[in-house]
Protein backbone atom coordinates (compact mmCIF):
# COMPACT_ATOMS: atom_id res chain seq x y z
CA UNK A 1 0.00 0.00 0.00
CA UNK A 2 2.97 2.05 1.31
CA UNK A 3 0.62 4.41 3.10
CA UNK A 4 2.24 3.69 6.28
CA UNK A 5 -0.55 1.37 7.52
CA UNK A 6 0.00 -1.81 8.25
CA UNK A 7 -1.69 -4.47 5.66
CA UNK A 8 -4.90 -6.72 6.71
CA UNK A 9 -3.42 -10.03 7.97
CA UNK A 10 -0.29 -8.82 7.96
CA UNK A 11 1.52 -9.74 11.39
CA UNK A 12 1.96 -6.01 11.61
CA UNK A 13 -1.62 -6.14 12.62
CA UNK A 14 -0.48 -8.97 15.30
CA UNK A 15 -0.52 -7.66 18.92
CA UNK A 16 3.12 -7.59 20.47
CA UNK A 17 5.13 -7.55 23.96
CA UNK A 18 2.81 -6.64 26.86
CA UNK A 19 -0.90 -6.89 24.98
CA UNK A 20 -0.03 -10.31 23.45
CA UNK A 21 1.14 -11.60 26.81
CA UNK A 22 -2.19 -11.55 27.48
CA UNK A 23 -3.81 -13.20 25.23
CA UNK A 24 -1.56 -16.48 25.86
CA UNK A 25 -0.24 -17.94 29.09
CA UNK A 26 3.32 -18.95 29.68
CA UNK A 27 2.85 -22.37 28.17
CA UNK A 28 0.97 -21.18 25.07
CA UNK A 29 -2.36 -21.43 26.12
CA UNK A 30 -4.84 -19.29 23.97
CA UNK A 31 -6.75 -17.17 27.04
CA UNK A 32 -9.60 -15.34 24.39
CA UNK A 33 -10.52 -19.14 23.23
CA UNK A 34 -11.22 -19.65 27.06
CA UNK A 35 -13.03 -16.59 28.02
CA UNK A 36 -15.38 -16.81 25.02
CA UNK A 37 -16.29 -20.18 26.09
CA UNK A 38 -17.32 -19.07 29.55
CA UNK A 39 -19.34 -16.27 27.81
CA UNK A 40 -21.80 -18.97 26.74
CA UNK A 41 -23.84 -21.19 28.78
CA UNK A 42 -23.09 -25.08 29.12
CA UNK A 43 -25.64 -25.86 26.27
CA UNK A 44 -23.97 -23.62 23.96
CA UNK A 45 -20.61 -24.96 25.41
CA UNK A 46 -21.95 -28.44 23.88
CA UNK A 47 -22.89 -26.99 20.78
CA UNK A 48 -20.28 -25.27 19.97
CA UNK A 49 -17.99 -28.65 20.44
CA UNK A 50 -20.46 -31.00 18.28
CA UNK A 51 -19.92 -28.21 15.15
CA UNK A 52 -16.23 -28.65 15.55
CA UNK A 53 -16.02 -32.21 15.21
CA UNK A 54 -18.67 -32.13 12.62
CA UNK A 55 -16.65 -29.45 10.70
CA UNK A 56 -13.56 -31.59 11.12
CA UNK A 57 -15.17 -34.44 9.74
CA UNK A 58 -17.00 -32.68 7.00
CA UNK A 59 -13.70 -31.83 6.46
CA UNK A 60 -11.70 -34.90 6.53
CA UNK A 61 -14.62 -36.21 4.44
CA UNK A 62 -14.38 -34.14 1.43
CA UNK A 63 -10.20 -33.87 1.72
CA UNK A 64 -10.30 -37.91 0.91
CA UNK A 65 -12.83 -36.80 -2.30
CA UNK A 66 -10.19 -35.01 -3.67
CA UNK B 1 -15.74 -49.06 11.45
CA UNK B 2 -19.01 -47.62 10.53
CA UNK B 3 -19.37 -43.84 10.53
CA UNK B 4 -21.68 -43.04 13.59
CA UNK B 5 -23.22 -39.76 13.59
CA UNK B 6 -21.75 -38.09 16.70
CA UNK B 7 -23.68 -36.78 19.36
CA UNK B 8 -23.42 -36.54 22.61
CA UNK B 9 -26.59 -34.85 23.27
CA UNK B 10 -28.79 -37.56 21.98
CA UNK B 11 -26.42 -39.86 23.91
CA UNK B 12 -26.87 -38.16 27.08
CA UNK B 13 -30.79 -38.03 26.74
CA UNK B 14 -30.76 -41.88 25.98
CA UNK B 15 -28.63 -42.31 29.02
CA UNK B 16 -30.93 -40.23 31.19
CA UNK B 17 -34.00 -41.39 29.82
CA UNK B 18 -33.18 -44.59 30.99
CA UNK B 19 -32.50 -43.56 34.46
CA UNK B 20 -28.87 -44.05 34.58
CA UNK B 21 -27.02 -42.79 37.61
CA UNK B 22 -23.62 -41.42 35.65
CA UNK B 23 -21.09 -38.49 36.04
CA UNK B 24 -20.09 -37.18 33.17
CA UNK B 25 -16.44 -36.62 33.09
CA UNK B 26 -13.68 -36.16 30.28
CA UNK B 27 -13.32 -34.01 27.47
CA UNK B 28 -17.51 -33.63 27.10
CA UNK B 29 -16.97 -32.48 30.82
CA UNK B 30 -13.97 -30.09 30.62
CA UNK B 31 -15.94 -28.55 27.20
CA UNK B 32 -18.93 -27.81 29.68
CA UNK B 33 -16.82 -25.86 32.17
CA UNK B 34 -15.53 -23.66 29.40
CA UNK B 35 -12.42 -25.57 28.33
CA UNK B 36 -11.56 -25.10 24.47
CA UNK B 37 -10.73 -28.37 23.60
CA UNK B 38 -12.32 -30.99 21.26
CA UNK B 39 -13.03 -34.72 21.69
CA UNK B 40 -14.61 -37.30 19.85
CA UNK B 41 -15.74 -39.04 22.51
CA UNK B 42 -18.39 -39.30 25.78
CA UNK B 43 -16.53 -40.97 29.10
CA UNK B 44 -19.01 -41.52 31.83
CA UNK B 45 -18.35 -42.93 35.23
CA UNK B 46 -21.22 -45.35 35.68
CA UNK B 47 -23.08 -45.77 39.37
CA UNK B 48 -22.29 -50.14 39.44
CA UNK B 49 -25.04 -51.03 41.55
CA UNK B 50 -27.80 -54.06 39.99
CA UNK B 51 -29.84 -51.78 39.63
CA UNK B 52 -27.95 -49.31 37.33
CA UNK B 53 -26.77 -51.76 35.18
CA UNK B 54 -29.28 -52.56 34.70
CA UNK B 55 -30.82 -49.42 33.44
CA UNK B 56 -27.59 -49.00 31.41
CA UNK B 57 -28.23 -52.44 29.69
CA UNK B 58 -31.46 -51.22 28.62
CA UNK B 59 -29.69 -47.72 27.09
CA UNK B 60 -27.27 -49.59 25.70
CA UNK B 61 -29.58 -51.86 23.92
CA UNK B 62 -31.16 -49.04 22.54
CA UNK B 63 -28.13 -47.15 21.45
CA UNK B 64 -27.01 -50.10 19.75
CA UNK B 65 -24.09 -50.43 21.33
CA UNK B 66 -21.06 -52.88 20.74
CA UNK B 67 -17.23 -52.77 21.41
CA UNK B 68 -15.08 -50.64 19.74
CA UNK B 69 -11.96 -52.52 18.04
CA UNK B 70 -13.51 -55.51 17.64
CA UNK B 71 -13.55 -55.85 13.53
CA UNK B 72 -17.35 -56.80 11.79
CA UNK B 73 -18.10 -58.60 15.47
CA UNK B 74 -20.43 -56.94 17.08
CA UNK B 75 -19.55 -57.97 21.22
CA UNK B 76 -22.09 -56.47 23.28
CA UNK B 77 -21.04 -55.53 27.44
CA UNK B 78 -22.95 -57.53 29.58
CA UNK B 79 -23.64 -57.55 33.22
CA UNK B 80 -20.25 -58.47 34.74
CA UNK B 81 -18.36 -55.74 31.71
CA UNK B 82 -20.04 -53.36 33.48
CA UNK B 83 -19.91 -54.29 37.00
CA UNK B 84 -16.31 -54.11 37.12
CA UNK B 85 -13.61 -51.14 37.48
CA UNK B 86 -12.80 -51.91 34.08
CA UNK B 87 -13.12 -49.10 30.93
CA UNK B 88 -15.93 -50.36 28.11
CA UNK B 89 -15.25 -48.53 25.39
CA UNK B 90 -18.17 -48.67 23.21
CA UNK B 91 -19.63 -47.73 19.86
CA UNK B 92 -23.05 -46.70 19.63
CA UNK B 93 -25.73 -45.01 16.84
CA UNK B 94 -24.72 -41.51 18.11
CA UNK B 95 -20.66 -41.60 18.63
CA UNK B 96 -18.33 -43.43 20.47
CA UNK B 97 -19.32 -43.86 24.04
CA UNK B 98 -16.81 -45.14 27.06
CA UNK B 99 -18.23 -46.32 30.59
CA UNK B 100 -15.53 -46.47 33.07
CA UNK B 101 -16.11 -47.96 36.52
CA UNK B 102 -13.35 -46.31 37.93
CA UNK B 103 -11.04 -43.60 37.00
CA UNK B 104 -7.88 -42.20 38.00
CA UNK B 105 -6.70 -43.82 41.59
CA UNK B 106 -9.71 -46.07 41.31
CA UNK B 107 -12.47 -43.62 41.99
CA UNK B 108 -15.94 -44.97 41.54
CA UNK B 109 -19.51 -42.96 40.95
CA UNK B 110 -20.11 -43.12 44.76
CA UNK B 111 -16.51 -41.54 45.52
CA UNK B 112 -16.55 -38.75 42.91
CA UNK B 113 -20.28 -37.94 43.67
CA UNK B 114 -19.12 -35.04 46.04
CA UNK B 115 -17.10 -33.91 43.58
CA UNK B 116 -19.74 -33.09 40.70
CA UNK B 117 -21.93 -30.41 39.56
CA UNK B 118 -25.56 -30.07 38.24
CA UNK B 119 -25.87 -29.17 34.87
CA UNK B 120 -29.03 -28.04 33.10
CA UNK B 121 -28.20 -28.61 29.58
CA UNK B 122 -30.94 -28.45 26.60
CA UNK B 123 -33.58 -29.44 29.30
CA UNK B 124 -31.27 -32.32 31.13
CA UNK B 125 -30.33 -32.45 34.46
CA UNK B 126 -26.74 -33.56 33.89
CA UNK B 127 -23.94 -34.68 36.70
CA UNK B 128 -20.32 -33.20 35.54
CA UNK B 129 -16.94 -33.82 37.57
CA UNK B 130 -15.73 -30.61 38.58
CA UNK B 131 -13.04 -29.00 37.23
CA UNK B 132 -11.11 -29.16 39.84
CA UNK B 133 -11.22 -33.29 40.20
CA UNK B 134 -10.96 -33.11 36.60
CA UNK B 135 -7.66 -32.32 36.88
CA UNK B 136 -6.67 -34.27 39.72
CA UNK B 137 -8.12 -37.62 37.77
CA UNK B 138 -5.63 -36.66 34.86
CA UNK B 139 -2.87 -36.04 37.38
CA UNK B 140 -3.28 -39.03 38.84
CA UNK B 141 -3.87 -41.13 35.04
CA UNK B 142 -0.32 -39.82 34.03
CA UNK B 143 -1.26 -40.69 30.55
CA UNK B 144 0.68 -38.48 27.94
CA UNK B 145 -2.82 -37.59 26.54
CA UNK B 146 -4.40 -36.44 29.93
CA UNK B 147 -0.98 -34.52 30.27
CA UNK B 148 -1.37 -32.62 27.00
CA UNK B 149 -4.72 -31.09 28.02
CA UNK B 150 -3.87 -29.95 31.30
CA UNK B 151 -2.35 -26.80 30.68
CA UNK B 152 -5.97 -25.93 29.22
CA UNK B 153 -8.11 -27.25 32.19
CA UNK B 154 -5.31 -25.24 35.02
CA UNK B 155 -5.77 -22.03 32.89
CA UNK B 156 -9.61 -22.46 32.59
CA UNK B 157 -9.99 -22.92 36.26
CA UNK B 158 -7.63 -19.64 36.73
CA UNK B 159 -10.22 -17.67 34.33
CA UNK B 160 -13.13 -19.44 35.74
CA UNK B 161 -12.15 -17.70 39.63
CA UNK B 162 -11.64 -14.33 38.24
CA UNK B 163 -15.31 -14.50 37.23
Amino acid sequence: MGDGHPEPGTTDNKPEGPLKASYTTEDGVDLTLIRWMLSLTPTERLEVLQQSVRSLARLCNEGCLT
Amino acid sequence: MKVASLDFLALLRTLVEHGVDFIIAGGVAAVLHGAPITTFDLDVVHSRTPGNIEHLLSALQNLEAYYRGQGDRHITPDTSHLASSGHQLLMTRFGPLDLLGTIGADHGYEDLLECTVGFEVSGLHLRVLNLETLIKVKEETGHEKDQAVLPILRSTLREKSKQ
